[in-house]
């Protein structure tokens, strides 16, 4: 039931941008419908292969990044949640550079690091470190007080509270953090590529843009979505797997 | 010969406030439960009970005063694991199955396989065997509270601290739970500390029922249960039980009347 109404929604939006494509703009210089963008990315894929490098070159930046990002944010997360020290030290930082526009940072990365990959993950890393962060700082900050006192009133040591009262709280917002951070850190792979390189999806459409060739440009966002939703799905698994509590919960 | 398990002297909490008198929560509480003995407190709201466990338990520090356990001073929850606390709200872990949570106070405590054995024979106790992979939502209030207690006994405890465990309960429900604690209590034989808004349950379940004034909570009397065991609902309708209802209703209902005038000055 769930799976035919969200079946109904993508292929009746497919069928509306095909009629907007086709019967009101009708200028192929500008839109271009979805049937001409799965075969081009059909040809892409399967006949020249030259999607490949492209598609390669975007998922490594973005996994390093986003992995990079979570073995940071989570555990810099948790420390300033349990230490008031931490937490001021680090707190005017994190808000310095998570209000500032992260494609400002990009030309000084790339300068740094130089047009290698170092800098894409870097601009990726950005993206995704900021709602890591914040969401493991914010699910270790709000464990009801009433899950840390039955820990207590077991006697539970520090380390123990920690791994069988905390961690397993946070959880859910350490996931939700991750969701977020797929999000931007595809941004932060289109900014990265936008940037003085010779390939990857970002590179493709900015230079499918440059040439109007309208076709090969929808074939890039549509990776890019795909790729997002890809993601999502990964971490579905992972949630399924981390909390089966809450799975059932849902389903109920 | 009655042997003390659990000795409050003076026990007193106040919260200090900037430039004013400190909050006073309760004061002066002395206190001495027997071996085996099931004491219930009773109070109005906010007088204090919650707080008094919690201190006792050693979530709280006191600001004066003293908690022996078997003639050994307690102090934070730095000792050993002599109190098992059942909670006032849902307290159970929602990431851990109903033995999960009940292996909660066994872990690294006792080997696995014999914790394991443990913590099953306590669910078996309260009447959830078959239930030891249910997580706490799949499960109804009233087992979620068995679990609790299971949780709580399963560590052998030397005092079992209960606050307002059944609060939450439907009438029909909370009832057949009087019962079924008064089962389990016969059979673990447990010191308890039991505290209740509802008079016709403490004096049903209780030896002795502790009224707590307004706040700051003070003692304010101490009645004796002089009903045999093993006791039923039946019980309910005896005239010594209705006559003790009577006098402890009309003293909270006092306290509570006091406690009203004295918030309108
Ligand atoms: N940390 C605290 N800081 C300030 N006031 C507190 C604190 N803890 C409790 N209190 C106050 O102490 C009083 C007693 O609270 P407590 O929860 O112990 O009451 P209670 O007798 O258990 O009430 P109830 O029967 O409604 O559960 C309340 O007025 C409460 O607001
Ligand atoms: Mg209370």
């Amino acid at each position: 039931m769930k799976g035919a109404l969200k079946l109904i929604s993508i292929l009746s939006g497919l069928v509306l941008w095909h009629l907007v494509a086709t019967r009101v703009v009708n200028d192929s210089s500008l839109l271009v419908s979805p049937l001409v963008v799965i075969a081009k990315g059909y040809e892409m894929m399967f006949v020249t292969a030259e999607l490949y490098p492209h598609l390669v070159a975007s998922s490594w930046i973005f996994l390093y990044g986003m992995l990079i990002a979570a073995l940071v944010g989570v555990p810099l997360g948790f420390l300033m949640a349990l230490s008031p020290v931490t937490r001021d030290y680090v707190n005017p930082w994190m808000t310095a550079l998570y209000t500032t526009p992260r494609i400002a940072f990009a030309p000084v990365l790339l300068l740094w690091l130089g047009i290698d990959i170092a800098s894409k993950i870097a601009i990726v890393f950005l993206g995704c470190v900021f709602p890591i962060l914040i969401n493991s700082f914010y699910g270790m900050r709000v464990v009801s007080r009433e899950f840390v006192e039955v820990g207590r009133s077991f006697r539970l040591s520090g380390v123990a509270l920690f791994v069988k009262i905390l961690l397993p709280a946070s959880v859910p917002f350490i996931l939700a953090g991750l969701r977020l951070a797929v999000g931007r850190g595809l941004t932060g792979v289109a900014i990265a590529e936008w940037f003085g390189a010779t390939e990857g999806l970002g590179y493709l459409i900015f230079f499918a843009g440059q040439t109007f060739n309208i076709p090969i440009l929808f074939v890039g966002v549509a990776v890019f979505a795909l790729l997002g939703i890809f993601g999502f799905q990964v971490l579905k698994i992972i949630e399924n797997l981390a909390t089966p509590w809450r799975k059932e919960f849902e389903t109920k | 010969m009655a042997v003390p398990v659990l000795e409050l002297r003076n026990l007193t909490k106040e919260i200090p406030a900037a430039g004013q008198e400190p909050f006073v929560i309760f004061k002066n509480i002395s206190l001495t439960v027997n071996e085996g003995e099931f004491v219930s407190i009773v109070g109005p709201s906010g007088c204090g009970k919650t707080t008094m466990l919690r201190v006792i338990n050693g979530l709280l520090t006191p600001s004066s005063g003293q908690i022996f356990i078997d003639g050994k001073e307690q102090k934070g929850t730095d000792g050993d694991l002599v109190m098992g606390f059942v909670f006032q709200g849902a307290s159970l872990l929602p990431w851990r199955t109903s033995l999960k949570n009940v292996l909660l106070g066994l872990e690294g405590k006792k080997p696995p396989q014999e914790a394991g054995q443990i913590a099953r024979s306590h669910l078996n106790l309260v009447g959830l065997s078959g239930f030891e992979n249910h997580y706490p939502h799949q499960l109804s209030g009233g087992m979620q509270q068995r679990v609790n207690l299971a949780r709580a006994l399963a560590v052998d405890p030397r005092i079992l601290l209960m606050d307002e465990p059944f609060a939450a309960l439907d009438a029909q429900t909370r009832t057949f739970m009087q019962l079924e604690l008064l089962r389990i209590w016969s059979q673990a034989k447990k010191t308890v500390i039991f505290i209740t808004h509802m008079i016709s349950e403490a004096i049903l379940l209780s030896d002795r029922v502790v009224v707590f004034s307004r706040r700051p909570g003070r003692i304010r009397s101490e009645f004796a249960v002089p009903l045999a065991r093993p006791r039923d609902i039946d019980i309910k309708s005896d005239h010594r039980f209705v006559e003790l209802e009577n006098v402890v209703w009309k003293q909270i209902e006092e306290e509570v009347k006091a406690s009203r005038e004295s918030s309108l000055i």
